[in-house]
């Protein structure tokens, strides 16, 4: 019984890597999101091009490659990175793309009538975006951002790669140091538990944004 | 005085020529229907006049003052759609107080009670904190109605308001738009319901292939129609 609280205590030491990682990866890429999504569905074709080859090639590569080079790759030409601005740059980018992507389908989901009602009424674009459009699109977006916040919960996992301590590496350094797997029960539960909170969480949003349609 | 004065109107959408020369002046206080058969560009007359679609050649005013000259002239007219298109996630009262919140910076307190004002005359008050996805068809058109109403527009133009209502419900949005015409606001109202044309319109408009074929009293397009188009197209309708 000790032993499990000892490893416990360790484990949950190693979370608070995953949790600092989890809270500014979920809100920067929302914010890159919004505005990725704003820019694609905008008029500007050089910003659109940008955007389209930035979601492109953050959603086609693996993430662990992204965090390759962000930490091994990028101190050839110069910059180097502690491993946690790393891993955070790299996951603000990866989820801002995905975030992009899903924001600009959920705005191009609603109906053109919405955006010439709000203009017959004298509303300019940024009032109709702020006011009528993205209001909409936050209950349309719900669901896949879901998946995407428990993704997230797993996918910060990959930072041990680049040697961070977080909730996994901790699990494991107990596993490989007393031959017991038990570190990786215990680690299951930590994760199955955020995302069990992060389900709830959204399911709460879900049920506030359904009181109209 | 002149409230609409368009001249030499041209709209084409690719090869399709949907607005052909047209020229139209409306008086303050008129109601005029726009008729005629589906693709006869109606609708893009309306929306061209309130700047959801600029036509390619031609020049409005509103009020005397062009278009082109002052986006602010668009401010003075109100469209009510075929479709509503209600913001769903407002309440009926949020529907009708936001443009007069946002656009026009008013007052709270008075934009509220204007909105209930309105909601009164439309029947509706009832419903205010309700969500468009509760209310009938007909209902969701006298909201738009008076979500148009509170931005306080000299003039109405409405695109078939009633051509997506089941046809019991046509009744209740119909008569909304007649205590409208009784108030003498200046209204330009595409319409299939031949009955409402004839008995609210000073003037009756008849569009056919981007043309107005036609632009006289109700009585003369409804009991001489001396053009054969009109005729035919009466006949089929009535």
């Amino acid at each position: 019984m000790n032993y499990i609280l000892n490893v416990t205590t360790f484990i949950l030491k190693g979370s608070i890597i995953t949790f600092e990682l989890y809270f500014a990866t979920a809100l920067f890429s929302v914010i890159l999101g919004v505005l990725g999504a704003l820019g694609k569905i905008s008029g500007f074709k050089w910003l659109k091009t940008i955007l389209g080859f930035y979601t492109w090639v953050f959603r086609g590569t693996p993430l662990l490659l992204q965090l390759f080079f962000a930490y091994y790759g990028l101190p050839v030409i110069g910059i180097t990175l502690k491993p946690f601005t790393a891993a955070v740059l790299t996951f603000i980018l990866n989820y801002g793309a995905y975030l992009t992507e899903i924001f600009r389908a959920g705005i191009e989901s609603i109906d053109k009538g919405q955006y010439e009602a709000a203009r017959v009424l004298g509303m300019n674009y940024r009032q109709t975006m702020f006011r009528i459009i993205i209001p909409q699109t936050v209950k349309r977006v719900l669901p896949p951002t879901s998946n995407e916040a428990i993704n997230l919960v797993k996918d910060s996992a990959l930072v041990a790669a680049i040697g961070m301590g977080d909730l996994l590496r901790a699990a494991k350094q107990i596993v490989t140091r007393d031959f017991n797997i038990t570190p990786f029960i215990i680690a299951a539960i930590f994760y199955l538990v955020i995302s069990s909170v992060i389900v709830k969480v959204f399911n709460k949003l879900e049920e506030k944004y359904s009181v109209y349609e | 005085m002149k409230m609409i004065e368009i001249e030499k109107m041209n709209k084409s959408f690719g090869e399709l020529k949907v607005l052909n020369n047209i020229n139209l002046e409306v008086n303050q206080g008129e109601v005029i229907s726009i008729i005629g058969p589906s693709g006869s560009g109606k609708s893009t007359l309306l929306r061209c006049l309130i700047g959801l679609e600029q036509p390619d050649e031609g020049s409005i005013k509103i009020e005397g003052i062009p278009v082109k000259t002052s986006k602010e002239v668009y401010r003075k007219m109100g469209m009510v759609f075929q479709s509503f298109n209600l913001f769903p996630h407002k309440t009926v009262l949020g529907n009708i107080i936001e443009a007069p919140l946002v656009v026009n910076k008013a007052e709270r307190e008075k934009t509220i009670e204007l909105a209930e004002e309105l909601l009164a005359k439309v029947g509706l008050l009832d419903k205010k904190d309700t969500y468009p996805s509760q209310l009938s068809g007909g209902q969701k058109q006298r909201v738009a109605i008076a979500r148009a109403l509170a931005m306080q527009p000299d003039i109405m133009l409405f695109d078939e308001p009633t051509s997506s209502l089941d046809p019991e419900l046509v009744g209740e949005v119909l008569n909304v738009i007649r205590d409208l015409a009784r108030d003498r606001i200046t209204m330009l109202v595409v319409t299939h319901e031949m009955g409402f044309a004839r008995e609210v319109s000073d003037r009756v408009v008849f569009m056919d292939q981007g043309k107005i074929i036609a632009d006289t009293t109700p009585d003369r397009i409804f009991k001489i129609p001396e053009h054969k188009r009109i005729k035919s197209f009466l006949e089929k309708i009535l």
